[in-house]
Order: C-alpha cells, then sequence, then structure tokens
C-alpha cells in the first residue's frame, strides 16, 4: 500500500521489518521521530527513553547482548557521546544499529539545519582502530530498505552498524510502498547471555581472558576483526552509478546532496555510495576510469573527497555546501567555477 | 550448590593485591548466590572499570565488563531484553557513583530490577590513588595532596530520595550481614544498591599510615556497628537495609 511517509519513520518502520525488539534513545531534533515513531509499542519491543545518550546505546549493548536486535537513534551532539560505546560494540562484538541523522557541528551548532559534517566521524569517531560498517540512504523509501540491511550487516558482522542520514532525508516525505520492497533477514549468529560461561569485555581478550600485554595477539586480533568486517562488508556493496557517455565529469555525492544534483545527468556522471564505509574502492575507481574530472558534492569541508582522493590517489575536486543549506543553483554556479 | 561452583577457577589469581577487601566481598557473594542455588543459567553479572570491575570476569557465568561508568545502562538493557535473568551489577563507587553516577539516579528513579554491590573503598586504586566522590573529608590522595576540600557523596540519600527503595550498607568485615544483604538483594524485586564498606591498601590505605590491610579491615570493625532499630536512615557508621515499598509512608 502507497503511504506518505518521513525518512525517519521509514527508518523505524525498516527497523522493526528488520526484526527490531528493543530500542533506547534520548530525544533530539532531527532524529526524535524516530523515536516517536517506536514508542509505545511495548510489549512487543522493549523502549526506553533512557536518561542520556550514553544510557541509550549502552542499553542496547546489553539487549543485544541478551538475545534482541536492537537500536539506537541521534543527532551530531549525541553521536558524540555514543562513540564510548560504539568502541565497546567494536571490541566485545555485539551487533546493533546507531543511527546518525546530520545536523550542523560542531557542538550545537547551528539547531537543526541539516549538514552532512559527520563522516569521518563515522569512520574514525571512537578512540582506536576499527573497521565500521556505515549506510547512508539518499531517499525515504531508501530509508527503509537500508535500516533493514543495516541490521542485516550488524548481525552478519556482529558490529555496530551505522545508518547515516542528514536532517533534510530524515525530514523528507515521500510517497512510497514499502511492501514491494524485497529484502532477507539475518539472524543472529551467537547464543544470548546466560547459556554459557562466557566473558564479553572492552578489554583485548582471547576466549573471555584478558591479553591486555599481548603485541603478538593484539596483532592477531585485529587482522581477524579487520578481515571479519571486510568479508561482511562486501555482502553490502550498495551504491548507484549514472554513466553519461558525453560527459568527462563524474560528481559523487549522497543522500540528500544526491538528490538535489540528480537533475544534472543530463550534463555529468553521478554516482552515489550508499555504503560510504568500507569506502567501495573498486567501484569509485572503476567509475572515474571513465572520467577526466571527478568532483564530490557534499555538505561538508571535503570529508568524502579526502576518502575518493585516497582511493584514487589523484586530484578529486569538491564543492562543499556549507552552513545549513543547498540550492542546485548554486551547485551549478559552483560546477562552473571548477 | 557450592560457592566453588560460581567461581571461574582457571582465573584464579584474582588481580587485586594481597590484603584488597574486593576478594571477600566477592567470596560472600559467591556464598549467597550459593545459598540461594541460582543456576548460570538465570543470571549474569556486569561491572564497569576498576578494580572491582575486573569482578565479573571471575563468576562462572555469563558475564559482561563494559566501559566506565556504564555497568547499570548495560545491566537494564539486558534485564528489559530478558526478565528473566538475575542480572547483578559488581563495580566499585568511582564506576557507580562518580563517572556513571548519572545513570545510578535514574536506573533507581526507575526501580528497574538490578542488585548492584558497590564495593566502597573511598578512592580510585586502581589509576594510583586519586580522590573518589567518596573519599571522606580532609583526607590526601594523589589529586587533594592538601586534604579534600569536599564531603563524601551521600549514596543512600540519592538511593532513598525514590519514594520506593531498597538500599544496604555492609562492610567488609561484617560477613554474615554482608552475604545476607546480598541474598536480599539479588531477591528484592526492584532496584537494590548495597555500598559495601572496603578498603585499598595499596594506593591509599599506606599514605594514610596503615600498615597492612588487615588494620584497615580492623577498623571497619571498630567504625562500624548494626543499626538497632528498623526505622529510619542509617547513621554514616550504621550498617543495615533501608527499605520502601512505596506504598507505606
Amino acid at each position: 500500500m502507497k503511504s506518505l511517509i518521513m525518512g525517519n519513520e521509514a527508518v523505524a518502520c525498516g527497523a522493526l521489518k528488520a526484526g527490531l525488539t528493543f530500542f533506547a534513545a534520548y530525544p533530539i531534533t532531527p532524529a526524535s521521530e524516530i523515536m516517536h515513531e517506536l514508542a509505545g509499542r511495548e510489549p512487543e519491543i522493549a523502549f526506553v527513553h533512557a536518561e542520556d545518550e550514553i544510557a541509550s546505546i549502552h542499553m542496547a549493548i546489553g539487549a543485544s547482548l541478551a538475545g534482541r536486535k536492537a537500536m539506537t537513534s541521534t543527532s551530531g551532539p549525541g553521536m558524540s557521546l555514543k562513540q564510548e560505546g560504539i568502541g565497546l560494540a567494536h571490541m566485545m562484538e555485539v551487533p546493533l544499529v546507531v543511527v546518525n541523522v546530520q545536523r550542523v557541528g560542531p557542538s550545537t551548532g547551528m539547531p537543526t539545519l541539516p549538514a552532512q559534517g559527520d563522516i569521518l566521524q563515522a569512520a574514525h569517531g571512537s578512540h582506536g582502530d576499527y573497521v565500521p560498517i556505515v549506510l547512508y540512504p539518499s531517499s525515504v523509501e531508501e530509508c527503509y530498505r537500508y535500516a533493514i540491511e543495516a541490521f542485516n550487516a550488524a548481525e552478519e558482522s556482529r558490529s555496530p552498524v551505522i545508518l547515516l542520514l542528514d536532517g533534510y532525508i530524515a525530514h523528507l516525505q515521500e510517497t512510497v510502498d514499502l511492501d514491494t520492497v524485497a529484502f532477507d533477514l539475518k539472524s543472529r549468529t551467537f547464543a544470548p547471555l546466560g547459556r554459557g560461561r562466557r566473558h564479553f569485555t572492552g578489554l583485548l581478550a582471547r576466549d573471555g581472558v584478558p591479553r591486555t600485554k599481548d603485541t603478538a595477539y593484539y596483532r592477531e586480533w585485529y587482522a581477524r576483526v579487520k578481515t571479519k568486517m571486510l568479508e561482511a562488508a562486501a555482502h553490502y556493496r550498495f551504491f548507484d552509478y549514472l554513466k553519461n557517455p558525453a560527459s568527462d565529469t563524474l560528481i559523487i555525492a549522497y543522500g540528500i546532496t544526491y538528490r538535489v544534483v540528480s537533475p544534472l545527468r543530463g550534463s555529468f556522471s553521478l554516482f552515489k555510495p550508499v555504503r560510504m564505509f568500507p569506502v567501495l574502492e573498486d567501484e569509485i575507481r572503476a567509475a572515474a576510469a571513465e572520467h577526466d574530472k571527478i568532483v564530490v558534492v557534499e555538505m561538508n569541508d571535503g570529508q568524502y573527497r579526502g576518502e575518493v582522493q585516497k582511493v584514487l590517489r589523484r586530484e578529486v575536486l569538491g564543492v562543499s555546501l556549507l552552513g545549513g543549506t543547498i540550492s542546485l543553483k548554486e551547485i551549478q554556479e559552483r560546477l562552473r567555477e571548477l | 550448590m557450592n560457592y566453588k561452583d560460581y567461581i571461574k577457577w582457571e582465573r584464579m589469581p584474582t588481580t587485586w593485591c594481597p590484603g584488597c577487601a574486593i576478594g571477600t566481598i566477592f567470596k560472600q557473594t559467591t556464598f549467597a548466590l550459593a545459598e540461594m542455588g541460582l543456576a548460570a543459567e538465570d543470571m549474569t553479572v556486569v561491572s564497569g572499570i576498576g578494580c572491582s570491575g575486573r569482578a565479573a570476569g571471575y563468576f562462572n557465568v555469563d558475564s559482561v565488563h563494559v566501559t566506565h561508568g556504564r555497568a547499570l545502562p548495560v545491566a537494564e538493557g539486558i534485564k528489559r531484553a530478558n526478565p528473566k535473568l538475575k542480572v547483578i551489577v559488581f563495580s566499585g563507587d568511582g564506576d557507580l557513583v562518580g563517572i556513571g553516577g548519572n545513570h545510578l539516579l535514574h536506573a533507581a528513579r526507575r526501580d528497574v530490577d538490578l542488585a548492584v554491590i558497590c564495593v566502597n573503598n573511598g578512592i580510585y586504586g586502581m589509576t594510583g590513588g586519586q580522590m573518589a566522590p567518596t573519599t571522606p573529608t580532609g583526607e590526601k590522595t594523589l589529586t587533594s595532596p592538601h586534604g579534600t576540600a569536599y564531603a563524601p557523596l551521600n549514596i543512600q540519600g540519592i538511593v532513598t530520595s525514590n519514594r520506593r527503595h531498597w538500599f544496604a550498607r555492609a562492610s567488609t568485615f561484617h560477613i554474615v550481614h554482608l552475604k545476607k544483604v546480598i541474598r536480599e538483594a539479588v531477591e528484592h524485586p526492584g532496584f537494590a544498591f548495597i555500598e559495601v564498606m572496603g578498603f585499598c591498601i595499596e594506593n591509599y590505605g599506606r599514605r594514610l599510615g596503615f600498615k597492612s590491610g588487615h588494620e584497615m579491615l580492623a577498623k571497619l570493625k571498630s567504625d562500624y556497628t548494626l543499626k538497632a532499630g528498623p526505622d529510619g536512615l542509617l547513621g554514616d557508621h550504621e550498617l543495615g537495609v533501608v527499605k520502601n515499598d512505596g506504598q507505606s509512608g
């Protein structure tokens, strides 16, 4: 059935479809509608309006260990607080989904104009080395679809998967028929708490026994976890590539920025990464090889441009749209200036 | 059940220093669990960071050792996900009432069905002996070299500020009482918080002039008494249980 819903609601619907039975969060604009949509559904799901962002992600970690599919949602200021839990979930290998609806930062910034400024935070926000999976939808239907895939990727990788939105996509209202979206569901790969004598810890540990001074084991452990993440991520290679044979320029954009540049497909080739991290290296290289100029259009100061440049090892141009507003006219003018 | 069934013997010896209070509190916890005959399948232990935070890994059950201060929210997530599990939180004062203080306020307010065993040694021991929110006024630590200027946090006051509450103070010396209140806390259907007066000889006691852990234990004996009457709050040097089922005044 077709219905008119907003991106945040579609995330909640997708999460429920994926089997979410635990949700904890703290109110923050522009992410709160996810919370509103999931509130009042007890006992089908456990819902906690927690005392803060740190509590909500740690509650989700506990619930996941106890066997539930769990999620928390927030925006930039809350995402900064959740980094502690994201690191813990990577270390303990706990599946969960963390939604970050981006707004202009740093700090309280420009409440609550949309932004795409948390791209590198999604990859590196918690301390230490880890390899996260990050998905970024660019339509209401994709919010639904990739919320489901975020849960699948979380289960398959046993890690906290980040679903990035921006305030525009989160509040975008579109007519969609969610029933037509096809998907598979991944189920839990380890027993819930109470079934063994296991020890889950944020320390480096082998079979539950801390190995905090063992460099050789750290290297072995990290190699295993990195391989695990890359192998799981390989099943989630989501992107769109619209090639325009008449154009020598490839525009890379994601989220709302992709939607805004879409009308330019008559003049340029367009590439939209949905899996932001691990970066789709092969796909971006292949698309870039067919073009002279590569331009990343994004609502930040070149965060993903740097990632693309790292992959391509050649100059990548950028259009940075700072300060919370976006217009096709400005993008066209800035493209002409390049 | 035997208390030995609740200990992961392959993890012994523990990380705790000779003369530390935590081993006694850990052992009394296993005694209480054995008395209740709680099956490993029906429980889990959650710890935060610090010396006491290492306890989770020594219980022979599924256990979780999380980030600093976050034992309560992780435990709450577990409890809400699987209400049949008995969830025990075993951690220290710095973890539970210092960095995790906000979670204490709210887990107590929501009356989450958890049994919290808080080892209060009045110091940040694992990091070398810095002032804790529980350090008595005037005592010298690494971060209060001229003596702590502040009064220690009133944990009893925080927990009992909720109409329905269950709070106990116990001590490492008074072990019969300690075991009894641990059992009562685990069986209490709601948020149960035990402040267990412990001590740290290596990174606190020696600076205060104590020669051994035993001397600190003896001080608990002389400083603390079991509260005589059933009503009212505990005095600063009283041990006992303060509870209200939320129905009575």
